[in-house]
């Protein structure tokens, strides 16, 4: 049951609705259970073995806004199954605020981050509690290409030794091109299926007079990471997935010919003044959501936007993915023979203050219902197999999904793997210093002497 | 005595004017964004606040042809009206993106599969075709436009009442006042005591004192933010609005006592002297003499504690938690501004929202405020 | 219970506690262990005399104690360690990586920068500014408008003035004031806080703008405090009203100016919501709250971030030493 009612909809814009939604959310809860094609009993199932009355469970996450009234839509049924007290919070500055918290030794329960360099880092300080082989075991088993998500959820600990501290819980697709389907049609452009007909599209557009691109570097105090998916996305098509380990555990130094070459395949895109809308001075200060605008403009002021799968959210009010907007895969080169490569982001949850609640709640995780509620609303795609693909909220959803799934190569934000300083600090501020001007070679380099200095 | 303007007309309208333009100068910044917080996200992204008031002639975002079809005359037939408002101009229309003004108002125009639309000047549209619309996507009209000024409150509602993230900001509201009051009487109470020692005792190591208050004045607050937590989770405060009061306490006092003692330090000796002689107790001289003297000095000081603590956003997301229940003004309109950082409209009601009391609280007390500082540093 | 219904109980148990602290101590001392009656008077009076000052500025000294000056302890003992929180003994080490950095002597450069300009333009705006609405009629008013920046914080500031500094392409309407007048002067819109090293100054703008009102309102004070007399013989004399405002004026509220100006320089050299809110440091326009702010949070590296803090508080040295031959002096 629901209290998204048209006239309230009509009333206020979508945000207020949005946010009513939430309001509802927190009394109960959006899909009534029994009802749909969700797995009611694996709730069930959950609640009758895990009773919590009474006790607390403190969340502290990286959602916020519409985000964190989605998040509170799976909390209400761990709630309502379990009766435990669970109480959300988040903040602009989480990240800081959850070093300050576990520092001062008031953690929360369950943090969320979606550093694994951050979680490393408090991982190493004995911060973190391990979950244990057995939840390593069950997402081997259970998340597709189950390996790799271990391995992304384990770190060394205090004394040295590897394992699971993390799980991983909503992931993003970051390889998508975002564009205007009636704008393609009106110019008469095709969907590129490789990067060399992306290249040429984008050579094309331009001399016809038109903007290809919207980049928008812009946000705040991490003002430039939206270049760090550009410079990996074109890292995993020029060179091998292997290579890519090796640049973010820094075995080839970042200023290798090998890495520059990606960085400059980036600037091939950002640092020509044609290419891109308002020209390379506009792309550093344009904020990133409101980049995406120029697709939307009349005349449109860009045709194409790379970006991850939850940007629609920052579309003008009323787009409609499908019809007003759609995306297509950032192609790989044809040339080059590496597969499908598709990078990715995600969240992973942690147990930063150890009790039953706490258990539980990542025990909830492993339920299908858990994955299946938020995938029916939008924005979460999930690895997890036992989860009805076809209870995705919409058919962008579905699409984004089946990317993930052909891709021949996955593998997770380099930025986010790498030490704070430099995934959250010198590689931002890098990519910047880039686009202002600099070489490939002296940004490199400089990001480099950071990790360094960070060893 | 005659000001250098009262002597000669000529200089007294220069004065004016420049006054004017200095005042202009530093308004101009806010009432951008004051107009803009009634503005909707697509007049602030199409043209400058200082144009709100007149008519806007330009090319409007596309906007998707919808409404039910019904049958007329063996065709198919959906009409409506492009636009919101009944005052829109239409001057050209097309439908699509690379000629957007092909056509004049009033004309009909053929689409693909014997589809025909036309576009009156007053927006109204007609679009009707020989087969069903049923699972068609149907035309975008790129409108070329005139729309008069037009101001909307929804961003108000949207901030004020739109509960994005649970509790809504009137809570917000009441823990900002639940921080802020404390964290303003207190220091003043510490500081005034602290102040007087400072200014009419005399004992070993005073000169010390007050060179240490001012170093203390520029300790960056971020370093004491992790020591403080732990020492608050050490002895039992936790997380609370004890633990911020008591830091909004002392982050506050360096200013406090620097600003009370330069007051103090100008009251006529001789009162002071005086009460002494005739017995007075020091504590007596100072709360009945000395306290009300300085009640400008008290006043303006915690106009400018108030302001600090209310506009806060850090000390009360590391002392009171990020909690919903909890979170105080300024942390609710940051959380908003976070997800929502690309829009104006947003960020412009959010900023206006967060600084009405303070204007308030300043504009009711600039009187006691301009006192109190005038005898707190002129001697 | 109810949050509000909690405020002021413990509003009144927090008051009621200082009060009571203040008062009782007090009493006990008159009444109770050195009346000023009673055979001992000379010796009790004496000994209340010294102990007194320390009663009423101890609760002051143990906040300012824990507060601040424990964490500058703390501070100062973690720039000597390791990264890490707890970390080992390091001795110089930190201080040198941070002088080797690139970032930090921008930091430094534009830091330097930022003291001198906004003090000084701050307190030159607000001389002016209480100069000229001193005699006018609707002064007040003016003064009201121009002293209201401070009631704002410095994250609505920082986006007010972001508006001001939008940027959009040549072809669209410009919706940034600067870029719109910029425009309409017929030159082509910029990207205005990436341009080194002007966007240093437009940061400062934001700062001057804001504290222009606070020099305003004590410099407007302090100029009406000017005994008349001065100013009339002057007049007789034949000086023009710029010669009696630089010659006469000027030179009498020195110490006042003085104060403005110290103030100022304390919130500068603290001055980072601003820096990072609108440029993060990028383009050349670290300052060092930031750049602190940066190693401690994003870097996690707590030894070079309580280095960092330490070079501000080095940088207000010399104003201490300035207080305390003040101070000094009016001990007499």
């Amino acid at each position: 049951m629901t209290k998204r009612t048209t006239p309230t909809r009509a009333i206020l814009g979508s945000v207020a609705a949005l946010a009513l939604c939430a309001g509802a959310a927190q009394a109960q809860m959006v899909f009534t259970p029994g009802e749909g094609g969700f797995n009611w009993d694996s709730l069930e199932a959950f609640g009758a073995e895990h009773d919590l009355s009474g006790q607390t469970l403190s969340i502290f996450g990286p959602w916020r806004g519409d985000d964190q009234a989605l998040v509170e839509t799976v909390l209400a049924y761990f709630k309502e199954a379990t009766g435990a007290n669970v109480s959300y919070a988040s903040s602009e500055t989480y990240e800081q605020q959850i070093v300050i918290d576990t520092e001062a030794g008031s953690p929360p329960n369950i943090a969320i981050l979606p550093q694994p360099g951050l979680i490393q880092d408090l991982v190493s300080k004995g911060f973190v509690e391990p979950l244990g082989e057995e939840t390593a075991d069950w997402l081997r088993e259970n998340y597709a290409a189950g390996e790799s998500w271990v391995s992304l959820g384990s770190y060394e600990g205090p004394d040295g030794s590897e394992a699971l501290y993390a799980f991983p819980y909503k992931i993003d697709v970051k390889s998508l091109v975002f564009y205007v389907p009636e704008n393609f049609e009106d110019a008469g452009y095709e969907v590129p299926e490789t990067m060399e007909e992306l290249k040429a599209l984008t050579e094309q557009i331009a001399e016809e007079g038109e903007t290809p691109w919207c980049i928008g570097l812009g946000s705040g105090g991490a003002t430039g990471w939206p270049a760090t998916d550009w410079v990996e996305d074109m890292m995993l098509r020029v060179q091998p997935p292997e290579v890519y380990d090796q640049w973010v555990t820094n075995e080839i130094p970042f200023n290798d010919p090998k890495v520059i070459e990606a960085i400059d395949e980036f600037g091939w895109f950002a640092k020509n003044d044609d290419f891109v809308n308002g020209g390379t001075g506009a792309v550093a200060t344009t904020d990133f959501r409101e980049s995406p605008d120029g697709l939307f403009a009349s005349p449109p002021q860009c045709y194409m936007h790379h970006q991850a799968s939850f940007i629609p959210t920052f579309f003008p009010e009323g787009t409609e993915m499908g019809i007003d907007a759609d995306f297509f895969y950032m192609p790989a080169y044809e040339g080059k023979d590496l597969g499908q490569p598709v990078l990715g982001a995600g969240t992973l949850a942690f147990i930063t203050k150890d009790s039953d609640a706490a258990r539980a709640f990542i025990e909830f995780l492993k339920t299908p219902i858990a994955h299946e509620i938020w995938m029916a609303q939008s924005g979460f795609l999930t690895p997890y197999k036992d989860a009805d693909a076809e209870l995705y909220g919409s058919p962008t959803l579905k699409k984004m999904g089946e990317i993930l799934l052909d891709a021949t190569t996955f593998r997770f934000d380099a930025s986010d793997l790498m030490p704070g300083a430099v995934g959250a600090g010198s590689f931002w501020t890098g990519m910047v210093d880039y686009v202002g001007g600099k070489s490939a070679e002296d940004v490199a380099g400089a990001i480099q002497k950071s990790w360094d200095a960070n060893k | 005595m005659e000001g250098m303007a009262g002597q000669k007309s000529h200089l007294t309208w220069a004065v004016h004017i420049s006054v004017a333009l200095l005042v202009a100068l530093w308004l101009f910044p806010t009432v951008g964004l004051l107009v803009s917080s009634f503005r909707t996200a697509e007049q602030i992204s199409n043209s400058g606040w200082w144009s709100a008031f007149s008519a806007q002639k330009g090319q409007l975002p596309a906007i998707r042809i919808s409404g039910d079809e019904r049958q007329e005359d063996g065709l198919y037939v959906i009409d409506g009206n492009l636009f919101g408002t009944a005052e829109t101009t239409l001057s050209a229309w097309g439908t699509s993106s690379r000629e957007p003004e092909a056509y004049e108002p009033d004309t009909e125009v053929e689409l693909k599969d014997g589809w025909v639309l036309g576009v009156a000047s007053s927006g109204d549209f007609r679009l009707s075709a020989p087969q069903s619309f049923e699972g068609e996507r149907l035309p975008r009209v790129f409108a070329t436009a005139t729309t008069p000024p037009e101001f909307t409150l929804e961003n108000y509602g949207n901030v004020l009442f739109g509960t994005t993230a649970g509790a809504g900001v009137g809570q917000a509201f009441l823990n900002t006042l639940t921080v802020s009051i404390p964290a303003t009487v207190i220091p003043i109470l510490v500081a005034a005591f602290a102040a007087y020692a400072l200014a009419w005792m005399e004992f070993p190591g005073r000169a010390l004192l007050i060179a240490a208050v001012v170093a203390l004045l520029v300790v960056p607050l971020q370093l004491a933010l992790i020591p403080l937590l732990q020492l608050h989770n050490t002895i039992g405060i936790g997380k609370g609005y004890l633990g911020v009061w008591l830091a909004h306490t002392g982050f506050g006092l360096p200013l406090a006592i620097y600003l009370l003692r330069n007051y103090m330090v100008g009251l006529p000796k001789d009162i002071i002297e005086n009460a002494r002689v005739d017995g007075a107790s020091d504590f007596q001289i100072f709360t009945k003499i000395v306290l009300p003297l300085s009640f400008p000095a008290l006043a303006s000081f915690a106009i400018f504690q108030f302001l600090w603590t209310w506009n806060d956003l850090l000390v009360a997301l590391v002392f009171l938690g990020t909690d919903d229940d909890r979170l105080v003004l300024t942390a609710r309109l940051v959380n908003l501004m976070g997800s929502r950082g690309g829009q104006w409209e947003i960020l412009a009601t959010s900023a206006f929202v967060s600084i009405v009391v303070p204007l308030v609280v300043f504009f009711a007390m600039q009187k006691y405020l301009v006192r109190g500082l005038l005898a707190g540093s002129v001697k | 219970m109810h949050p509000a219904l909690q405020a002021v109980l413990t509003i009144v148990i927090g008051l009621g506690g200082c009060i009571g602290y203040f008062w009782f101590s007090n009493q006990l001392f008159d009444k109770v262990l050195f009346p000023a009656r009673g055979p001992n008077i000379g010796r009790n009076i004496r000994r209340a005399e010294m102990i007194r000052p320390w009663l009423f500025l101890f609760p002051a000294i143990f906040a300012l104690g824990l507060y601040l000056a424990y964490p500058v302890v703390a501070t100062f003992w973690l720039s000597l360690t390791d990264r890490d929180q707890g970390g080992a003994f390091v001795g110089l080490a930190n201080y040198q990586q941070m002088l080797r950095e690139a970032k930090f002597w921008e930091a430094i450069r534009n830091n330097m920068l930022w003291l001198v300009v906004v003090p000084a333009a701050s307190t030159a705006f607000g001389l002016l500014a209480a100069q000229l609405t001193d005699r006018i009629s609707w002064g007040n008013i003016a003064k009201s408008l121009i002293f209201m920046p401070m009631a704002i914080s410095f994250v609505g500031a920082s986006v007010i003035w972001k508006l001001v500094y939008d940027f959009r392409p040549i072809g669209q309407e410009q919706i940034g004031i600067l870029n719109a007048f910029w425009v309409w002067l017929g030159g082509e819109p910029q990207t205005w806080l990436t341009i080194t090293p002007w966007n240093n100054f437009l940061l400062m703008v934001v700062l001057i703008w804001i504290q222009t009102g606070f020099a305003m309102v004590i410099l407007g004070a302090a100029l009406r405090g000017i005994p008349e007399e001065t100013v009339e013989a002057a007049i007789v004399d034949g000086a023009n009203p710029f010669q009696i405002f630089f010659k006469i004026k000027v030179p009498q509220i020195r110490s006042t100016i003085v104060v403005v100006w110290t103030t100022i320089t304390l919130v500068v050299l603290k001055i980072f919501d601003i820096v990072l809110a609108m440029t993060n440091g990028q383009w050349q326009t670290q300052v060092l709250a930031n750049y602190m702010y940066d190693k401690l949070f994003r870097a996690f590296d707590w030894g070079v971030g309580s280095a960092a803090a330490m070079v501000i508080m080095l940088l207000v040295s010399p104003i201490l030493v300035w207080n305390v031959i003040n101070a000094r002096r009016e001990m007499r």
